[in-house]
Parts: structure tokens; C-alpha cells; sequence
């Protein structure tokens, strides 16, 4: 150590130093980590909760008349049975109703979902053949989350004055789902709340005892005349095409109030005698929804009273960004804003998962500015400005390789991913807190003449190399188990011991190569001849910085 | 610091004082360790976080109509809509909202029939609202409960919270798996009553339908067959009759879907008088069927009127039957309230059950009864986030192990010396102290309990590898000193300690201070909180404690074959 021979280099560590230090290729290295980090900033899809991979499924079979004694013994026992055969699956879970049974399956956190949705199919199908009788086909629901977990809820309704009908809404928003479908990366769009235009005819019962009628009579009075046919095609004597077909004979309400229904006694019945009928909306489906808002969002105003609306929702595709899809559908929705204006529709934005991931991601940076601005803070006063400097500059760089390394592994930018980097922010900067201490000490160290810069580069960081190297092990050590936990929580948090790892290891080579090229770019050797080190630390930084 | 070098060397010199630091250590060691059963620090898997949003669920019981079920709704929102930071209501009968985290696990997608209903309430931006959304449910839990639960008796009222972490079913659920339906019902039940009276739960809801009255029209075989009239033919009339069917339908060119023709008994006429089976024959009677013939014959002619119990829905988990019971917590860690209500069911159940307690495994809790009459066997098994939570702190547990085998070996190979690697396992294993200490701190400061978490546990697990590299560069300076330099052992040691201690102290304060934000979320603050009183810990146990084991550790003595 204390020899004047060129000193020969042990550790991984100062063979980078050795390599890179000269190097004119360093900065543009650096510049290029930055901007790699920069791009996966702005295009990795943003969500706030990381992805789970749940799979499972239902499978729905239904049995008319059957009591839930019976749906078990039939179908949901030999059901459960080939279920469970199935690998993967971790619980059944059968549930028998009347006229109805339900084998719902549970697989393993982290099951491949595309499997698992075939293999629950695949299992299904294989045993059609001991279906047992009077059982209607089963029908497979697989659950997917990313399709069903909409990322998007649009409520809308009509706002007082509008002359718009139920129907007419519910137009308008299908509509709006239409060209929302059409837009890149959604997924499935659904209605609640919707209602569907519908005659309704609604009869009487005394009409009917009172005219000897029965139910059946008119069922088969209206259905014989609400036939649809296609055009028949005539030839003439040339052999020419003459098209002619039978109109639907029941085009409006008028139509159909005016069906015959039966003759009483040499004059005929017809529907309106015996009932209501009308042009409404399905009464019979009770799925209503309604909304309770305050006008113009203002929170000084009263809630309003219930009133009917319509929920749009819209789920994005797997592993696509939620800021990207949420922000193109709300573009959709402000071009209707004119005509949704006119008509009188109102409409309230009730759930946007790509504004709150993007709040959450941004929060996060957020954080992650400060404490990197805390930590820059700390260490001017520890170690002097400039050392500070290479410090704060090393953040960036093994922030912005692991977030380019993640961007490439395919993950998501997440609060759990972001924490991972708040979390690996107070480990990395170790690193090159140790290597530039060591300069530093190097530096006022007495043989400090003797040395050329870039020798006395070299030898700081090859001497701390070994054991740092060795710490940042056991820390990656720590974390690599971590990988391994299973069921959600574990599915959770795999973003830690995917990236903190990475961070760690990219926080060894950044120190390795930007400290000693950085110290040699900002740090002097400092004129003190007439001074020892260790005891007099505070007056080399005052001295240094006075030059 | 070369006072610092002195006191390291003040206590290095005699055996007493070392002695008093390895038992002061100990003492703390097991101090904290003690927090645990005096409940100083509790433990829970995930706190709540504040959200901008949460729901309700309504469900009135089986067989309730949806016009009762709008009336629990409209009492529910009228209370809602006197607060202050809701911004918006959104009302779904008979159906779930749209499905989010909490409702995939909760099965809202599953939800049809008319007894249900959920409100989604939406709240202000909760950067500008001071009462966080857990807060906000657990003062209007009791207020919903008490004015619009008695509207439809055994009403089930939920305020569902999002999930901080992964969704569970419930915080709590007990499955009672037994093969005899009726004595499961009765057994969940009273396992319901139980929850209902332990401290700390709320929205208990016992997952069997209801059973209440029906009417069953038993079909008169041979009248039907002499009236030349089929079953299906008396089905069909009887269900276009009450339910309606689209019997036709119309297409349309500027509708999106075809309009169907709907055939129903008008709602005045089909009404019934009352719930009794001679409103249901008076009515029955004036609906007539036609037969072959073109004879009218009335329904109440063909088909006699019964009137039964439902038959209740059967449920299986994993092949056997079973019925859930689940409970939600108040702002309280799930585990404490589930050791006092297994406390009570060990009581209350050992009157006519002979109980078993389980083994120990993840479902450690789980009862065993066995009826002391009948001797048939039922199971209470714990479920929900409570098995998430034992799941995910034993792998956490295994990964920690895990951790600790690694970094030996690590060390082992570094060192060659077995002693050192201990040295540098105990000395970052210590940091548990801070760690608990910390989180004793941090609920004293804040005003809800703050909860020993998961992501503790990864904080703890990354303080090992920090502080293990404290040791590290603590020893490798100190070999040096005593091989390179010949300095004395305890010279070098203290010596050691007083160098290294600026390198420790920056990282130190660089992970305070880059974890100081971490504590302040409200599902990382474990990790940041464990982190930051960790590393304080681990900043004396590798000054003050490390030391004094160097100094009797063989390894360290000079190495005579290195020159």
C-alpha cells in the first residue's frame, strides 16, 4: 500500500475503474443510462396495484325443477370430482340451488391463466358424455381480472328538462360504447342499469275469465303474426328476377294492440280489449341503477335525490397501460360533450383507474426527488459539495438501469415497484458512499503526493472493492429469497425482490465506474502539506473549498 | 472520535464490562421480544388505507323483494347524503357495482337476485379530506345499522373498505364443515353469535340462505292427464301468467337491439291479497288453461296448493360441505379478536361438543367438535385474511431463514471462520430490538394503532443484509489494522470502531432519511418504520456490541502465516 510501485489491481472494482476512467465512451454511457431510464419512464404502462395473476372459473349448470339436494347429488358432486383431477387447482367450491349448480374453481396464485381457463374447459368437455339427463349445457366463465375489473366507470343520466326517453338514453349510450370499443387496448365494455325497449302487454285476468280466454290463446294469437321472412324470389316468363316477401306484420304498438285474439260470439277480440299494451322499456328486469350527485361536482351544493342512470364501463387489455387507454376514452367522451349538451344528458366520471395510477406513480417520484434531494443534502455537509455531486448523480443512473431492466422484463410501474426503489434509494447510495469516502480519505491521506490522480483513483476504489462487494451480496442474499413466497400476498410484493436486487447490483457497477471518472472530472488533490489527516478533516474540506 | 476510541477501549479492557454490554443487549433483546404477548405491539398483515372511495352492500334476506330491498337503500343513502365529503352515490339493485378488488374476491359479480344491493360513495380527494375513508366507515357503521337494519329484520348492512393489499373474502371467516345440514346451520349460527359478541368485529353475516315460506303447486296427475292437459303446458301458463315472457320479437332498424313482444298478467291483477295459500287459490282460480278440446279448465282445478319451507342453498368447499361465517374488523388487527372468539367457542361448544384443538400448521386455530350424542364430527376452520396472514409470515419466515443460511455462507467463504460469520449473523439479527421498539414508538406517536405489518418483515429482512455489511467493513478494517499494521487487538478493534463509525453513521442516515417518506404510507410505513429504528439499532449493536465479540473471538487474533 505504502509502496511507490504502480499498484496492481486485486478486485473487480478497480478493473473497472481501470477501464472506464480514461474512457471517453464513459459519459456517453452515462447519457445513454439516463435516457434509457427516461424513455421507460414515460411509456411503461402505469397502474397502481401490481398485477396478480388469479385464475379460475365457474362453471354454471342448470337443471330445471331440481331441488339442492338433488343439483348436489347430480351434477355437483361428479362435477367437484373431475374437477379436483385437474392440476393447479387449489379449492372447489360447489354451491347447489334450486334449478341451478355452480362449481366455482380456485387456482394457485400465479397459475398461468390462459392454461388454467383451457384446462378447466378441456376438463369440462372430456366428460360431456356423463352429463346426466334433463341437464342443460354447462356453461365455462373463466374469471379474468384485467378483462373484468374495468378500469373506467362513466355514470350517465338524464339532467332535468330532458326531453330524452329511457330508450333514447340508453341509444345514445350504446352509441358511446360503440366508438369506445373501437378505441386501441379496450378490452370489454358493459351497461349497468341499461334498459331495453320492449312492448309490453300486460293482461288482464278478469278480461280474460270474463271473455274465456287463456294465457295460451294469446301467446299463439301474437306469435303467429310476429313472424319474420325472408324475400322470396319469383321468375317471370324470361326469367327474370321478381323479388316479393310478406312485411313483418307487426311493426308498431298499433300492431300489435290490434292482434286478434279470438272470436266471441261472431265478433272478434282483439289484444287492447283484454290488455295494456304499450311501448315501454323491460319492466320485468329490476337491475336498476341510480345515481346521487351534487350539480357541477361543487361540494358546497345538496346531494340530489336518486335518480336513474346508466353505468358505462370499460376494462383495458392485460399489460397495457391504464393512463393511456383512461385518457383516450375520456378524449371519446369530451367530443360528445356538445351533443351530450344539448340532449341533456349528464354524465359523471365515477371510477378512473389511469388517473389514480398515474396520481399514485407520480406521488411516488415525487418522493423519490425529495429523499434523492435529502440525501444530496446530507452529504454535502458530510463529505463537501463536490463528492456530493457524484453521489447524487450515481441515483439516477442505477435508478434509471433498473427501471430499464424492468421495462424490458416486462413489469408494470407500480406503487409496490416504486417503493422497491424508495426502499433500495437508502442501500444504493452505500455504494458510492463508500467508494468516495474512500477517495476522500485517500486524498488527505500524507502519501497523497507521491500518487498520480488516477492512480490514487484506482487504488481508493479497488481497496473498498472486496468487501463491498461482499455486503451488497448478502443484501441481494436477503432479498432473493423473497422471490419465493407464495399466495398473494408474495405475488404482491414480487416487485421488491424482482427490482431492489437489480438496483443493488446496477449500484456496484455505477460506483465502480462514474465515481472514480467523476472524482477525476471534479475532485482536486488538495494543497496541504502542512496538515495531518484524520484530525484536521474539517479544516481540509473548509481549505478545499476556499480553493 | 478518538474519544470514541477510547471508550470502545474503556470497555474492551476488563472482562466485567464486556460482560455488561452482551447482557444489557440480551436484556433489550427480550424486553422487545416481550412486546409481543403484552400486545405493546400488535400485529396485522396490512393496515387500512385511505381511499377516495368505498361501498356498501345491502342484503336483505332470501326471498326479500326488490321494492324491500330499494327501501333499506334509500334509508342507507339518505344517511350518506347528509356527509359532508361525498361527492357522488352511485346505486346498483339487484346487481354488484362495477366489479373492483374488493368485489372479485367478495363475489359481486355473482350477485342477481333481488335481495341485494350495493352503493358505490364516492368521497373528496382524500390529500384534502381529514377523516381518512377507514374512519369515516367505522363511525357510520353503527349509525346505518341501527336506523335501517330493523326496516326488513335480519338485514345484513356492509361498509366494504378497498383492500390495502391483495383481497381476502373477509378479515375473518370460519367455515363449518360438517355433512349434517341442519346442525352446520345451527352450529354457524351460534358461531355467528359468537363473532357478533366479540369485541372488534363488525358486519357479521352468516353465508347460508334464509329459509322462509313458499307455496308448491303439487300438479294432480290424473286430473291433468283427464283434462287433456300436459305439465309442461300448466309450468309455462303458470310462469307467463307472474314472471312474463318475451313471447316474439320485432326487429327495428334504428334500434341496436331486436324489441321483443312481452307477455305478462298486468300488476294489478296478478297482486295477491296476501302471503297465504287461499290468496294464492283465489288467484289461481280465475287463471284458466285451455285444453285440447278447447275447454277452459282452471288452474286451482288441476293442481293442489302446499305450502313449504325453501330449501336452502348447499355449499362445498373442496368436496365437502360447508358454510361460511364471516366477519369484518373494526380498525383492530384480526388476530386478537380471533383468539378471544375461539376462546368463547371452546367454551360455549364444550357443553355438547367434544373439542379438539388442530395442529399446528397454517390452520393452527381450526376447531375440531364432535357432538357428544351423535358423534358426528363437524370443523371450525379459520380462513379468510387470517390464513393469508399465517401463510405469508411463514414464507416470510422461510425467506428470513433463507436469508440467514445465505449470508453464512457468504461470510463463511469470505472469512474462512465460522466465529466471524456468527459474529456478523448475531450482530444484525439484534437489530429486532430496533425493530420492535420502533414500531412501539410509532403507535405511541400516532393517533391509530400502528400495526406490526408484512412489510415489516421485508424491512426487517433488508436490515439483516445492512447491517451485516456494517459488521462486515467493521472487521475487515480491524484484520487489517491488527495484520497489516501490527497494532494490538483491542487497539485495532477500537481503532476500528472509531474509523469506520463515519461510513456507518452516512449510510445510517441515508437510509433514515431515505425511508423517513417511506414511514408515512400508510402500507409501507411498517417497512419505513422498520427500517429507520432498525438501523439505529444496528448502528450500536455494530458499534458497541460487535466489538466486544470481536475482542473475544479467536479468529480475529493475528494471523502468524500472513506477513
Amino acid at each position: 500500500m505504502e509502496t511507490k510501485q504502480p499498484y496492481v489491481v486485486k478486485d473487480v472494482a478497480g478493473k473497472l475503474a481501470v477501464g472506464f476512467l480514461k474512457n471517453p465512451l464513459t459519459a456517453v454511457l452515462g447519457i445513454v443510462l439516463l435516457a434509457l431510464g427516461w424513455i421507460a419512464l414515460s411509456t411503461m404502462p402505469r397502474e397502481e396495484d401490481p398485477q396478480i395473476a388469479i385464475s379460475g372459473g365457474a362453471v354454471i349448470v342448470a337443471m330445471p325443477g331440481a331441488t339442492p339436494a338433488e343439483v348436489e347429488n347430480i351434477i355437483v358432486k361428479p362435477l367437484e370430482k373431475k374437477l379436483r383431477e385437474v392440476r393447479g387447482i387449489e379449492h372447489v367450491y360447489g354451491m347447489a340451488m334450486d334449478n341451478v349448480g355452480i362449481v366455482n374453481v380456485m387456482y394457485y396464485i400465479g397459475e398461468n391463466r390462459e392454461d388454467s381457463n383451457l384446462k378447466l374447459y378441456d376438463k369440462v368437455m372430456q366428460n360431456m358424455d356423463q352429463m346426466p339427463k334433463g341437464v342443460m349445457e354447462p356453461l365455462i366463465k373463466p374469471f379474468d381480472i384485467d378483462i373484468d375489473v374495468p378500469i373506467i366507470s362513466i355514470a350517465l343520466y338524464k339532467k332535468e328538462g330532458s326531453k330524452l326517453s329511457t330508450v333514447e338514453l340508453t341509444e345514445k349510450i350504446k352509441a358511446l360504447q360503440h366508438k369506445i370499443n373501437g378505441i386501441d387496448n379496450v378490452a370489454k365494455t358493459t351497461l349497468q342499469g341499461a334498459h331495453k325497449e320492449q312492448f309490453n302487454v300486460e293482461v288482464d285476468m278478469g278480461k280474460l275469465s270474463a271473455y274465456h280466454l287463456s294465457m295460451g290463446q294469446i301467446m299463439q294469437a301474437i306469435q303467429s303474426l310476429a313472424a319474420n321472412v325472408p324475400d322470396v324470389k319469383g321468375r317471370t316468363n324470361d326469367n327474370k328476377l321478381v323479388i316479393f316477401g310478406i312485411s313483418n306484420a307487426i311493426e308498431s304498438v298499433e300492431d300489435v294492440k290490434n292482434v286478434m285474439v279470438a272470436n266471441y260470439m261472431g265478433s272478434p277480440i282483439y289484444l287492447r280489449d283484454v290488455a295494456h299494451v304499450e311501448q315501454g322499456i323491460d319492466k320485468q328486469n329490476f337491475q336498476d341503477a341510480d345515481i346521487i350527485y351534487r350539480p357541477n361536482g361543487n361540494q358546497s351544493r345538496e346531494l340530489t335525490k336518486a335518480q336513474p342512470q346508466v353505468t358505462l364501463t370499460v376494462a383495458k387489455l392485460a399489460g397495457k397501460n391504464a393512463v393511456f387507454v383512461a385518457e383516450d376514452v375520456m378524449e371519446m367522451l369530451k367530443e360528445h360533450d356538445a351533443e351530450f349538451a344539448k340532449e341533456g344528458v349528464g354524465y359523471i366520471v365515477t371510477r378512473n383507474y389511469g388517473k389514480r395510477a398515474n396520481e399514485a406513480v407520480d406521488e411516488l417520484m415525487h418522493h423519490l426527488v425529495i429523499t434523492i434531494i435529502i440525501i444530496a443534502v446530507m452529504l454535502v455537509f458530510a463529505l463537501g459539495w463536490r463528492e456530493s455531486i457524484i453521489v447524487t448523480f450515481s441515483v439516477p443512473a442505477i435508478l434509471a438501469v433498473t427501471l430499464f431492466i424492468a421495462y424490458m422484463t416486462g413489469q408494470t410501474m407500480n406503487r409496490i415497484t416504486l417503493f422497491a426503489f424508495l426502499l433500495s434509494l437508502g442501500l444504493l447510495v452505500d455504494a458510492a458512499i463508500i467508494v468516495i469516502e474512500n477517495i476522500h480519505r485517500h486524498l488527505h491521506a500524507h502519501d497523497v503526493d507521491d500518487k498520480e490522480m488516477d492512480e490514487l483513483l484506482i487504488e481508493a476504489t479497488d481497496e473498498v472493492g472486496g468487501p463491498t462487494n461482499i455486503a451488497t451480496l448478502a443484501i441481494i442474499m436477503t432479498m432473493v429469497p423473497m422471490a419465493f413466497v407464495g399466495g398473494m400476498m408474495g405475488s404482491f410484493m414480487k416487485p421488491i425482490p424482482y427490482n431492489v436486487p437489480v438496483a443493488l447490483f446496477a449500484s456496484l457497477i455505477v460506483a465502480y465506474i462514474f465515481t472514480p471518472y467523476l472524482s477525476l472530472k471534479l475532485l482536486k488533490k488538495p494543497d496541504h502539506k502542512h496538515h495531518h489527516h484524520k484530525k484536521h478533516h474539517k479544516n481540509d474540506e473548509e481549505h478545499e473549498r476556499e480553493k | 472520535m478518538s474519544k470514541f476510541e477510547n471508550f470502545i477501549y474503556y470497555i474492551l479492557e476488563t472482562k466485567f464490562r464486556k460482560t455488561m454490554v452482551i447482557v444489557l443487549t440480551a436484556v433489550a433483546f427480550f424486553a422487545s421480544l416481550l412486546m409481543f404477548p403484552t400486545k405493546a405491539v400488535l400485529a396485522k398483515m396490512l393496515p387500512g388505507k385511505s381511499d377516495n372511495t368505498f361501498s356498501v352492500y345491502i342484503d336483505t334476506p332470501t326471498g326479500s323483494s326488490i321494492e324491500q330491498t330499494k327501501k333499506i337503500t334509500s334509508c342507507v343513502s339518505n344517511i350518506l347524503s347528509k356527509e359532508h365529503e361525498v361527492m357522488h352515490m352511485e346505486l346498483f339493485y339487484a346487481q354488484g357495482i362495477p366489479l373492483d378488488y374488493a368485489g372479485l374476491v367478495k363475489g359481486a359479480s355473482m350477485k342477481r337476485t333481488e335481495n341485494v344491493t350495493e352503493i358505490s360513495v364516492n368521497l373528496t380527494d382524500k390529500h384534502h379530506r381529514d377523516e381518512p375513508s377507514f374512519l369515516m366507515t367505522q363511525r357510520l357503521r353503527p349509525i346505518i345499522n341501527k336506523e335501517c337494519t330493523p326496516i326488513v329484520p335480519n338485514t345484513v348492512i356492509k361498509l366494504v373498505e378497498q383492500p390495502s393489499g391483495p383481497p381476502t373474502l373477509a378479515s375473518i371467516v370460519v367455515e363449518v364443515h360438517g355433512h349434517n345440514i341442519e346442525q352446520s346451520r345451527k352450529l354457524s349460527v351460534e358461531v355467528g353469535n359468537i363473532l357478533a359478541k366479540t369485541e372488534g368485529l363488525v358486519d357479521i353475516d352468516v353465508m347460508a340462505d334464509d329459509i322462509y315460506d313458499k307455496y308448491k303447486l303439487v300438479p294432480d296427475i290424473e286430473k291433468i292427464a283427464r283434462s287433456g292437459l300436459g305439465i309442461e303446458q300448466v309450468n309455462n301458463i303458470l310462469y307467463l301468467a307472474f314472471e312474463g315472457m318475451a313471447i316474439a320479437t320485432k326487429n327495428s332498424e334504428n334500434r341496436s337491439e331486436q324489441i321483443p313482444i312481452f307477455l305478462v298478467l298486468s300488476n294489478e291483477t296478478k297482486r295477491l291479497s296476501n302471503s297465504s295459500d287461499n290468496a294464492i287459490r283465489s288467484k289461481l282460480a280465475s287463471l284458466n288453461l285451455m285444453n285440447m278440446q278447447g275447454m277452459m279448465v282452471p288452474l286451482t282445478e288441476i293442481v293442489e296448493i302446499q305450502k313449504v319451507k325453501s330449501t336452502p342453498m348447499i355449499m362445498h368447499k373442496n368436496l365437502k360441505r360447508m358454510i361460511n361465517v364471516i366477519a369484518e374488523t373494526d380498525m383492530v388487527s384480526q388476530v386478537y379478536p380471533l383468539l378471544d372468539a375461539r376462546e368463547q367457542m371452546l367454551e360455549y361448544f364444550a357443553k355438547d361438543y367434544n373439542v379438539t384443538k388442530a395442529d399446528f400448521s397454517t390452520y393452527m386455530f381450526d376447531l375440531n367438535l364432535k357432538d357428544k350424542k351423535t358423534g358426528e364430527a363437524f370443523l371450525l376452520r379459520w380462513d379468510g385474511e387470517m390464513k393469508v396472514t399465517l401463510d405469508t409470515f411463514r414464507d416470510l419466515g422461510a425467506a428470513f431463514i433463507a436469508a440467514l443460511v445465505l449470508i453464512f455462507f457468504l461470510l463463511v467463504i469470505y472469512y474462512k471462520s465460522f466465529s466471524l460469520s456468527g459474529i456478523i449473523l448475531i450482530g444484525s439479527f439484534l437489530s429486532l430490538i430496533g425493530v420492535i421498539v420502533g414500531h412501539w414508538v410509532a403507535d405511541l406517536v400516532t393517533e391509530q394503532t400502528f400495526f406490526l405489518t408484512a412489510t415489516s418483515l421485508i424491512g426487517f429482512i433488508a436490515l439483516m443484509g445492512i447491517s451485516s455489511r456494517n459488521s462486515l467493513l467493521l472487521i475487515d478494517f480491524a484484520m487489517g489494522l491488527i495484520n497489516e499494521h501490527d497494532m494490538e487487538k483491542k487497539r485495532a478493534i477500537a481503532v476500528a470502531s472509531a474509523t469506520r463509525a463515519k461510513p456507518i453513521m452516512l449510510t445510517a442516515v441515508a437510509i433514515i432519511l431515505g425511508s423517513a417518506l417511506l414511514a408515512g404510507d400508510p402500507i409501507f410505513g411498517g417497512l419505513g418504520v422498520a427500517l429507520i429504528s432498525g438501523t439505529v439499532a444496528a448502528v450500536f449493536v455494530s458499534l458497541l456490541f460487535v466489538p466486544v465479540l470481536m475482542d473475544n473471538a479467536k479468529a480475529m487474533d493475528k494471523k502468524e502465516e500472513e506477513v
